[in-house]
Order: C-alpha cells, then structure tokens, then sequence
C-alpha cells in the first residue's frame, strides 16, 4: 500500500518535470525531480519500514511512538497472554518441560540419548513453535524482605529494652546476637547470585475473537503437551497466572529486592 | 540472500530510475544534466546498499538524529537500535539480541554419521558450562516451523541436479580445486538431507537466537553492561560453532514482539529476518 503511493508518487513528477514547458525554468523542473527520486527511495525502503511511516508523520519530537498501550494482556483464563493486531487477536501460550538432569550425572550414551530427545522435540510440531531455556537470577525478593524486617523488630527490641534505667542484660544479648545472626544471614544471601534454569515452548494461535484465539492455543498446547510428555517423559503443563510474567517481563528476569540488595552490597564493598 | 519480494521491490524502484535516465533530456540541461546524473547514481546506490543492509544505514540515520523508538507502554527501543530498554522502579533494563544459528546442523550433514554422535553427545556438557561460565540471565531460543516433507524434498533434489550440473561443467571446464570441492561438499550437504528425509526424519526451518537482560541504575550503564554481556555470550558460545551476531534495527522489534506473539505462518516469519539470520 505505502509502496503503491510512494511509487506513483515518484512515477508521477517524474513525468511531471518531462511535461513541465521550459518557460517554468530548469530549475523546478530538476526541484521535482529530486523529490521523484527521494520518493523512490521512500517506495524501496517501505519493504522494511512501512510501519513506521505512520509513527513517523505523527510525532512531534524523536520518539517515535509504534504503541503508546501495554505490549500484552492476560486471559480471562489466566493460561496464555493475548495481543491485539489489526483486527485479530494473538493467544500465546507457555508450556514449562520440567527437566531437572544435569550432564554430569549422565554416561556418554545417556547424553546422546537426552540430545537426540531435545532433537526430536523441536521438530515434534508442524505450527512454529519456539522452545527456550531460560537462566533467570533466582527470586530471593520475599526472604530478603523478611529477612530485613526480622532485623528491623530486632533492633527495635535492643531500642526498646536501651531505654530502660536497668536494661535486662539477657534480653538485650538474646537480641543482639538475634540481629547480628539475620545480618550474617542477609549479607550471605546477597553476596551470592544464585540462579535458575528453565526451559518451556511458546506456541501462538490467532482468531477474530479473543475467545477463539485462545481456544484455538489451548488446543495447540494440548497437542503439543502430549508429544512433549511422551519424549521426555515428564508431566508436562501450561503456566498460568502470575507465573508467566517470568518469560515475558524483563525485570523477572532479574528481580528487584535482590538485584538492589545485590548493588548495595557491591557499593558497599568499593566504598568500604 | 534476498527475498522474492525484495527483489521485485528493488527492480520496480530500478524501473523508475531507468525511466528517469531515459527522459532525463527533456528534463535538465547542462549543469542540472550532470547534477541531475549525479543524483540518479546517489539513489541508485542508496537503494542497492539498503537492499543488501539497511540495517546499518537505519542505525546510522537514528544514531544521528537521535530517535528512539516506543514499541509499547513503558519500552524503548534506544537510538543505536541495538536494545530494548523497560524503566521499571529507577531500574532499568535492556535487553539485547544475539543469532545463534547453529551452523552444525549445516556442517554436521557433510561429517560422518559417528562424528554427529560424538558432537551431540558432547552438547549437553558444552551447554552447562556455558550455563556456568555465565554470570547473568540470558535466554536461548529456538524458533521452529514443520515444513511440507514432499516440496522440501522436491525442492531439495532440485538444487542437487543443479549442483550436479554445475559440477560437470566445473570438470570439463578445468576449474580449481576449491571451486570443485566446495560444488561436491554442497551436494554431500543436500544428499545427507535428502537422506535424512527418507529415514522419516520432518524437515524444519529454526531461526535460533539469544536473548540477554542487564540491569543499571542509569540507562548508559545497563546499556554498557548489556554489551559486556553480549561480548561474553560470543566468546561462551563460539564452541558451539554459531554465527554469534548482535541484532540491530527493525528485527529487533521483531524479536521484542516474539515474546508476546510468535508468526503464525512461515511466510510470516521468512519475511521478517532474510538479512541478519
């Protein structure tokens, strides 16, 4: 379409500047046959760049805006995640394959074995489908709050029983090797990085109706699901909820409490 | 290798510049003629140096006027094009993309049948090493679409003949060596996969690639530690004996809507990556 336009466009002051009578001088005639020829480049790169013609008129400053709404959105059913395009709507599904087996405890026949499974499990399906093994920083975010705040009511404690003429002596001890321990326990839990494999499969199905798009995923992962179990002989399933987030969202990848916990401990380290 | 579709683009867009040259008299004189002819060769070049990497003049053109692009609610693609950037609580994190096409399945049809054993029964070890040597979250992705077993054999004992002929006239017509064994280890290439086909093996088509997150406090430095860790995914991966190159431009955007929808077709997706794959 923006090909046609750009193309006829360029096409027609071409023929524009050949019929121009000399009278109008040279120089226009050549003016537009300059913009002839940047509309034919316009025409070559719309190959590639047709959507951003659009964007690109639209904006007023260099941010080109392709989508000011969110990237995705979950289902009712809570099972795939759903994308708008034109007028159809895109459900994709993830399906974890639990594998927990690791080379080392594998003899050579058993690791052909394993590589000649992941093999066939790639193309065990006709529809694309694309299979990835993630290794993802393990979320620590909720025992690092916990543990941040068992320090905080503790030092509270040692505050509290201060503030007495005659402090309880055991108390305050019991207290501070209590907060001194969680401390220890805090810096080695963000001293290292620890961190976790897993591998699943994407399969997405469209429909002119959200609810056909997803049906129509399910069934697919359904299919898929089965030849999957059968090669690898595990209880594969589809991940739903909140759980999804992990393979979509970047900041899953790395979590927050951790991550910040992780930089502080380095600042601390360069500064002290 | 171009697409059909760019071909016909870039023939059309060729037809207008011969056009041009044809009625180029009735349109300038003299100096206009020659600027006129200087411009025609500029457009010309343009269009053939996109045709074969667009990518790098689409890069260079928002490097230099700085645009960014929004891809949707709370993403960035930044102005080298070369990472997605999320603001996420003052963190921020890009992600960057790396091919990883696994030549073996290219070069492995040429080895003999033990020496494929050996190299897929090592490929577990390699991969928890890498998995080890790594000290950040990355993702390995492997695209795959079941092709038509029949118009892929058809297809792939087409380019045999071709191959074969080429080879008879590469003999007759005292070729060099190096021409000679590379039409041979082409046609091994091609009878391996036809055999393989035979053996009931389904013909797929991957498109494989790495994916890689950092996070910084600034935008530059997570970009900064993105491309560290990018360099350290070539240099762990090379045993693999992939082409590790860093994906830029317009199939990055494409590679950031694989996480919300994959091509449903592979049409869909051949017409997305025919440059950098």
């Amino acid at each position: 379409m923006i090909f046609g336009i750009d193309y006829a466009i360029s096409l027609f002051l071409i023929l524009l500047a050949v019929i121009l009578p000399i009278s109008y001088g040279y120089i226009l005639k050549f003016i537009i046959f300059l913009i002839a020829l940047i509309f034919d480049i316009f025409a070559f790169s719309s190959r590639y760049y047709s959507y951003l013609v659009g964007p690109i008129f639209k904006s007023h400053s260099k941010n080109i805006i392709l989508s000011n709404e969110d990237a995705y959105w979950l289902s009712a059913s809570a099972d795939c995640i759903l994308k708008k395009v034109n007028d159809k709507f895109i459900a994709t599904v993830y399906i974890l394959i639990p594998i927990y087996v690791s080379s080392t405890e594998m003899d050579d026949e058993h690791k052909l074995e394993f590589s000649e499974k992941v093999s066939r499990a790639i193309g065990i399906t006709k529809d694309p489908a694309r299979f990835t093994t993630e290794v993802l920083i393990m979320n620590k975010d909720e025992y690092i709050l916990e543990l941040k705040d068992a320090i905080a009511q503790a030092e509270n404690e040692i505050a509290q029983i201060n503030l007495n003429k005659n402090p309880d002596k055991s108390r305050l001890d019991h207290y501070k090797g209590k907060s001194a321990m969680l401390r220890n326990l805090l810096d080695s839990m963000t001293k290292v990085t620890s961190y976790e494999e897993i591998s699943y499969v994407t399969i997405s199905a469209m429909g002119f109706k959200e609810y056909e798009a997803v049906a129509e995923a399910q069934q697919k992962a359904r299919e898929l699901i089965s030849g999957l179990s059968t090669i690898f002989g595990v209880p594969i399933s589809v991940i739903t909820g909140n759980e999804l987030l992990k393979f979509v969202e970047p900041e899953y990848l790395i979590p927050y409490t951790t991550m910040t916990a992780q930089m502080n401990k380095d600042l601390e380290s360069k500064v002290i | 290798m171009m697409d059909d579709t760019t071909l016909i683009y870039l023939a059309l867009t060729l037809v207008i510049l011969l056009i041009s040259f044809a009625l180029l008299g009735s349109i300038a004189k003299g100096i206009y003629y020659d600027l006129a002819l200087l411009f025609m060769f500029i457009t010309a070049l343009i269009i053939g140096v996109m045709s074969q990497i667009d990518y790098v003049l689409f890069t260079g053109l928002t490097s230099i006027l700085g645009i960014t692009i929004k891809p949707a609610n709370n993403y960035m693609i930044n102005k080298k094009q070369d990472a997605i950037i999320k603001n996420v609580n003052s963190l921020y994190y890009a992600t960057g993309y790396v091919t990883a096409n696994l030549f073996p399945y290219t070069f492995k049809n040429e080895n003999p049948p033990e020496d494929d054993e050996e190299r897929m029964a090592q490929s577990p070890e390699l991969w928890e090493n890498i998995v080890k040597s790594l000290g950040f979250p990355f993702k390995f992705h492997v695209f795959s679409i079941g092709l038509n077993t029949q118009s892929t054999r058809d297809e792939l004992e087409g380019k045999r003949s071709y191959q074969e002929y080429q080879l008879s006239k590469a003999l007759q017509g005292n070729s060099n060596e190096t021409v000679i064994t590379n039409i041979q280890r082409q046609i091994r290439i091609l009878q391996s996969k036809i055999d393989t086909i035979s053996k009931g093996e389904k013909p797929i088509a991957t498109i494989m690639y790495i994916e890689t997150t950092s996070v910084g406090i600034s935008e530059q430095e997570a970009l900064d530690k993105l491309s560290s860790q990018i360099s350290s995914i070539q240099i762990a991966f090379s045993s693999f004996d992939v082409e590790l190159k860093r994906i830029v431009g317009r199939e990055l955007y494409e590679m950031f809507k694989f996480n919300f929808s994959l091509p449903l077709t592979i049409k869909d997706a051949s017409d997305l990556f025919d440059q950098q794959q």
